[in-house]
């Protein structure tokens, strides 16, 4: 019984894996090969580079690539930061009103982000920051997620460590830096796994707030890129979103085992 | 050096620790001793500044110390439960202090090579504290305490987490350390056997209020309250009698011989130097009925066997009441 079932979760796995994996091997197969071959299978299909060098110089891939980068980059330092005093706040520091104040970021853990988009289209306008890496960025420095993960492990950490560092002389900030982070060093891991791939993939928010090369980052660049009114060449799509998520695939196969350790050390699923 | 002039701290209703006073003198080695909730461990932490006493003062070579932070103190503390740094190296968590405190890196190496060989640590420098035994981390710990050189030295039950046999070897070795380093200790504990053996003077706690201060050899022939009688020595002291007519008397100071109170035996229970009998006296028309007699070497009684007792009248013990 026991040994059928895992048998059948086994199948299951792999189908799903196999499904998942389908669009990404298509892609592959359309970019590396001429756009004759992009609906047909054939194993005598010659390999090209064509798809890469005509995307790459139809659309500034560099500039939303950069764009991306600062984007997310700036976004993930903002979160780490502010997420780090918030949640070593939260778990450690007695303050009137904590419970209250722990209670109002896990409701906007449970707000859509998309919800706001008028609202923060409206206060980004009065901030004259439409267009711009900050404006892209500004709804998402701060994340009720990350704060929310933080919290808790800290919480783990035992109450001896914090007071030998202060014995030590350490000072708040300082043992922050030297005890708590250290120690949360796979949460952080984790959550920045997450808030990367998040943020390099998302559109939405940036689709609306920007309106040139000057800040677009390479989701709406390839949306833009692939529209229907440019004609659909699913070759040179496919070779555009390779370039895409490329950096993030390089990247996840490298640190895999960092990350999937981290995640189970992390208790997100 | 130290001065524990009356701080007392509350949590809510609850008086933890009650106008608890005593001084620690240079390269003196005073163990706080008492039952567990006694407040010890919360009169330590005051004195390390990681709580705030709600009255009182806490001097240091005559200097006020009692609203100062825990790093101002420049105090080194050894905790229960080590309160080592996972992520960091041996030489890296004996060096934490240092490095905080920005000491000289020469000066650093200088004290490191030192405490090293005293704890005897010089081939772990460079693993991390998961990959050491029990013992070894304590020495680690007791290794940051005194890279510190810091005036007092404050520990918390350092030795409870460590089996028996390596309990007896540390005792030992810290009290050696201590004296050969002239080091001034405040050593919280609820084993008698650590503080008898190991301190120069004994602050007894009971209840957050001190119950007696005093050698170690006072506070076992000389208790001056009850409770310190009941608490150090093992067995305890039997108390007969009550109120005023109150009596202590040691198991080991009673002898069983041919003339004497009448008492029978209830049972025995043999620890190979001696056996310790238990045996019922309320035929002497006393309240408290049972008593503990310490007698030398294997003796087997059989239950309900009738004895006489004696002992010395010097060996007699009175209390304040």
């Amino acid at each position: 019984m026991s040994s059928w079932f895992q048998t059948f979760s086994k199948v299951s796995a792999y189908l799903l894996g196999i499904l998942w994996v389908l669009p990404l091997l298509y892609a592959f197969w359309a970019a590396f090969h001429p756009p004759e071959f992009a609906t047909k299978f054939s194993l005598t299909a010659p390999l090209t580079l064509e798809n890469f060098e005509s995307a790459w110089d139809q659309a500034p891939f560099f500039r939303y690539m950069l764009n991306t980068i600062v984007i997310t980059s700036l976004i993930l330092a903002s979160q780490l930061f502010l997420c780090t005093l918030a949640g070593y706040a939260l778990a450690r520091e007695k303050f009137a009103g904590r419970g209250f104040a722990f209670a109002l970021v896990l409701t906007q853990l449970m707000v859509m982000p998309e919800v706001l988009i008028v609202e923060n289209y409206r206060t980004l306008a009065g901030l004259d920051l439409i267009d711009t890496y900050l404006g892209v960025g500004l709804p998402y420095l701060a994340s009720a997620f990350g704060i929310f993960l933080l919290r808790q492990t800290f919480k783990t950490v035992p109450q001896e460590l914090e007071d030998a560092a202060r014995v030590e002389g350490l000072s708040g900030l300082g043992i922050i830096w030297k005890v708590f982070v250290p120690l949360a060093f796979p949460t952080y891991l984790a959550f920045s796994l997450v808030s990367v791939s998040y943020h390099w993939n998302n559109f939405l928010w940036p689709l609306v707030v920007t309106n040139t090369e000057a800040s677009r980052p390479l989701t709406v660049g390839m949306a833009i890129f692939g529209a229907p009114e440019s004609g659909v060449d699913w070759s040179v799509i496919s070779a555009g979103t390779l370039i895409a998520i490329g950096p993030l695939l390089i990247l996840f196969l490298i640190f895999q085992r960092r990350f999937i350790q981290s995640f189970m050390h992390a208790g997100i699923k | 050096m130290l001065k524990v002039d009356g701080i007392s701290r509350s949590y809510g209703d609850l008086k933890v620790v009650d106008q608890l006073s005593f001084t620690v003198n240079e390269g003196e080695f005073v163990a706080l001793l008492g039952p567990s909730g006694c407040g010890k461990s919360t009169s330590l932490k005051m004195i390390a500044g990681l709580e705030v006493p709600d009255e009182g003062s806490i001097h240091l070579d005559g200097r006020d110390i009692t609203q100062l932070s825990p790093g101002d103190r420049k105090l080194a503390m050894v905790f229960q439960s080590y309160a080592l740094f996972p992520h960091l190296k041996v030489e890296e968590n004996i060096l934490f202090g240092l490095q905080a405190r920005k000491v000289p890196k020469n000066e650093q190496k200088k004290r490191l090579d030192s405490v090293v060989e005293l704890v005897g640590l010089g081939d772990h420098l460079q693993k991390k504290p998961g990959q050491l035994s029990g013992g070894q981390c304590q020495r680690v710990a007791l290794a940051r305490a005194i890279v510190a050189q810091a005036k007092l030295c404050l520990m918390d039950e350092p030795l409870s987490n460590l089996d028996a046999k390596l309990r007896n070897e540390m005792r030992t070795e810290i009290r050696a350390l201590q004296q050969r380093l002239g080091m001034s200790v405040i050593y919280v504990t609820h084993d008698q056997v650590e503080a008898m053996s190991m301190a120069d003077r004994i602050v007894l706690m009971n209840d957050g209020k001190v119950e007696q201060v005093d050698v170690p050899e006072a506070l076992y022939s000389k208790p001056k309250t009850i409770f310190t009688a009941q608490f150090i020595g093992s067995p305890p002291m039997n108390i007969i009698g009550s109120g005023e007519d109150c009596r202590g008397i040691r198991p080991e100071h009673i002898e069983i011989s041919e003339h004497g109170m009448p008492a029978s035996v209830v049972s025995c229970d043999y620890h190979g130097a001696d056996t310790i009998v238990l045996a019922d006296v309320s035929a002497m028309g006393e309240d408290q009925k049972l008593i503990k007699i310490r007698y030398p070497g294997h003796a087997m009684f059989a239950p309900q066997q009738r004895l006489a007792v004696r002992w010395a009248p010097e060996n007699e013990h009175t209390f304040l009441i």
